[in-house]
């Protein structure tokens, strides 16, 4: 069973609907200040012990490692996090495959500075209590000398909470061992806490390696932060380019996911969209690849198959369990327009903040940047990458089996274009107040 | 043993194909006569290969890599009895690896003993990086690795969290790497296979 009441509540509760909120990302100037600060914080950081219940407004704090260094953390604790994580998100780009247009250098600040030391996260299902625990997320941190406010992003609040392209998001996720609640159907069987939570065991059977001291690394986990703007011209481009009648064009936005606009999936429903089974928790997640095994349905190469592979036959050997992340898609920016062509389009900063939170957070985002998102082999399309949240090259193809023969689209672009990233570990609460009364 | 070098560390040579042929014609100043006569005859094909963009590339953490495959080279300590234990399993196994199979990432593997049966010296050629799969051998196909890896000294077993850092320590890069098909992996490999038969099928119903 997890110690549900130490693990923060973030990491298990689901994004409610409707949902707004806000990440703030801030600099510790003065390590005194910055530890009076989680003091402050730590009794309004929500735990996950009633998980499940979403009616109120929570908070959650992740600390990168420039923001562990900065409250003096000492070293030999320092030391005892995994490397890709003290390097950072920018140092990995090569591992994490964000070259071209998505390469560090080009980031909105303070993404990748090493100056963002603190991220601080509001969610809430109303916007009424969202104000609220935000005035009191502020109070702690306003006006506080020795910390510095580096940007505040609100997100949420969106017609229907349709992503920046358009589409319901943020169905599938992994079951979790001993978090206590039923697998939704599809689900598919729990897997081990340790693969989302430190000092757990793992699918291997063994707990992976946890920062020291104990009371700092248990319950805790890591968070790979991503912001993406969307493209919604190029997408919308691509759509018209490829589809003449608004069905075609629905059907082909479809195909590049797996699901319809409205979150059902095509596996269920092939040809035509069926909104009411896709806002239905317990059947638009419930089901299998075991008859669309030529990807008929959903093609191979579509974002869902690619990130959920599920019994899809792979050509490498692949544990589908130690490869998922729990995600919190956090949409910025005005809603989709179906009507936005132009290149003036793609500028408009409209996006989603994505928490990825694991155990290993950082090893699985560069397995699924290198194998799921930004090539195609394992799943038999060759070098085709994600068409979601790939970053395209010149001349890339999408293809959608059919028959006799198969329909390959050329031109598509890169969608989502990645604006910033950031690790943060996100302690447990003990950990939490560990760190706030560390002293020199 | 010699000295872990990681190709990612050398230094980028922007040098012109006459600097290049200029620092051979140095290197090979007090070759023996062969080689030197060799440099001078050969001129022609080095020169377009020095001219050549460089096709070599690194294979995440360490090992050399030329487009989609990886060189894995890594040179191991036998445990006690661990040669003879591995010897016997390689020659009852006849060339079958299922496992390698199942991988589908490996294209070929060599395991040759060395110094008295006291290393293990084992060489691959895989698709991608270093990293990623590990762990699913760990929960996929424990056994196959560790009934052959447990005969080196101090291996964790594939569950462990240590055990790419247990590997890393024995790798050494190549210092050079070629392959003549850098962008057909295994899978691809095989996919050509099954659609070249295809089509030769397809051809014969129409003669």
């Amino acid at each position: 069973m997890l110690d549900l009441r130490e693990i923060q509540a973030t990491v298990l509760r689901l994004r409610p609907a409707p949902y707004f909120g806000t990440h703030v990302l801030l600099r510790v100037d003065d390590v005194r200040a910055g530890r009076e600060l989680l003091r402050r914080l730590a009794p309004h950081v929500d735990s996950a012990g009633d998980w499940w219940d979403a009616r109120n407004a929570w908070l959650s704090v992740g600390i990168s490692y420039a923001g562990l260094q900065a409250l003096g953390v000492r070293p030999d604790s320092l030391e005892s996090f995994p490397e890709t994580f003290r390097v950072g998100m920018a140092a990995r780009a090569r591992e994490l495959r964000d070259a071209g247009a998505n390469v560090p250098k080009t980031w909105d600040k303070p993404f990748g500075t090493g100056h963002a030391h603190i991220a601080l996260s509001a969610f809430s299902d109303s916007e009424e209590k969202w104000h609220r625990v935000l005035a009191m997320a502020r109070e702690q941190y306003q006006g506080f000398s020795g910390v510095s406010l580096l940007s505040s992003q609100d997100f949420g609040a969106q017609p229907g909470d349709l992503n920046p392209l358009g589409y319901k998001d943020g169905i599938d996720q992994p079951a979790i061992e001993g978090s206590g609640v039923e697998p939704i159907p599809g689900q598919g069987r729990p897997i081990k806490a340790g693969e989302f939570i430190l000092g757990y065991p793992g699918e291997a059977g063994v707990p992976l390696p946890m920062p020291q001291p104990d009371i700092l690394g248990r319950n805790g986990t890591f968070v790979g932060l991503r912001k993406y703007q969307s493209r919604v011209g190029a997408f919308n481009r691509f759509l018209r380019a490829h589809g003449s009648t608004e069905e075609e064009r629905e059907l082909l936005a479809a195909k590049l996911v797996g699901r319809w606009r409205s979150g059902a999936p095509l596996t269920l429903a092939p040809n035509v969209d069926d909104p009411a089974l896709g806002a239905d928790p317990r059947r638009n997640n419930d089901f299998d690849y075991s008859k669309d095994t030529h990807g008929l349905r959903a093609p191979f190469g579509c974002h869902i198959r690619r990130m959920n592979p599920r019994d899809t036959q792979l050509t490498r050997l692949t544990d589908v369990n130690i490869h998922r992340l729990i995600r919190r898609g956090t949409t910025y920016g005005p809603p989709y327009d179906p009507n936005a062509l132009s290149e003036a389009d793609d500028e408009v900063p409209r996006g989603a903040y994505f928490l990825f939170i694991s155990a290993k957070a950082m090893a699985t985002m560069e397995f699924l940047q290198q194998e799921w998102i930004n090539d195609g082999d394992f799943i038999g399309v060759g070098s085709e990458r994600d068409p979601i949240i790939g970053l395209q090259e010149e001349g890339a193809t999408f293809t959608i089996p059919k028959e006799p023969v198969r329909r390959r689209l050329h031109g598509i672009e890169t969608f989502n274009v990645l604006r910033g990233g950031e690790y943060f570990f996100m302690p447990s609460l003990s950990g939490l107040n560990w760190i706030a009364s560390l002293s020199d | 043993m010699a000295t872990q070098t990681a190709t990612a560390d050398r230094p980028k040579q922007d040098l012109t194909v006459a600097q290049k042929i200029q620092k051979l014609r140095e290197l090979y100043a007090d070759a023996p006569e062969i080689g030197r006569a060799a440099l001078k005859n050969g001129l022609p094909m080095l020169t377009q290969e020095l001219a050549a963009a460089p096709r070599a590339q690194t294979a995440g953490r360490i090992g050399a890599r030329q487009g989609k495959v990886s060189e894995l080279t890594v040179f191991l300590p036998f445990a006690q009895g661990g040669a003879k234990r591995l010897r016997g399993l390689l020659q009852l196994l006849e060339g079958n690896f299922r496992a390698a199979d199942a991988v589908g990432t490996v294209h070929d593997m060599r395991f040759v003993f060395l110094d008295n049966d006291t290393k293990l010296l084992f060489a691959t050629a895989y698709d991608g990086d270093f990293d990623p799969y590990i762990d699913d051998f760990g929960t996929k196909i424990p056994n196959a690795m560790d009934l052959w890896l447990s005969n080196c000294e101090g291996y964790p077993g594939i569950r462990s969290p240590s055990v790419k850092d247990w590997i890393a320590k024995h790798q050494i890069a190549a210092e050079a790497w070629y392959v003549n098909s850098p962008n057909l992996t295994a899978p691809e490999t095989q996919r050509l296979e099954r659609v070249g038969k295809a089509v030769e099928e397809f051809l014969d119903k129409l003669q």
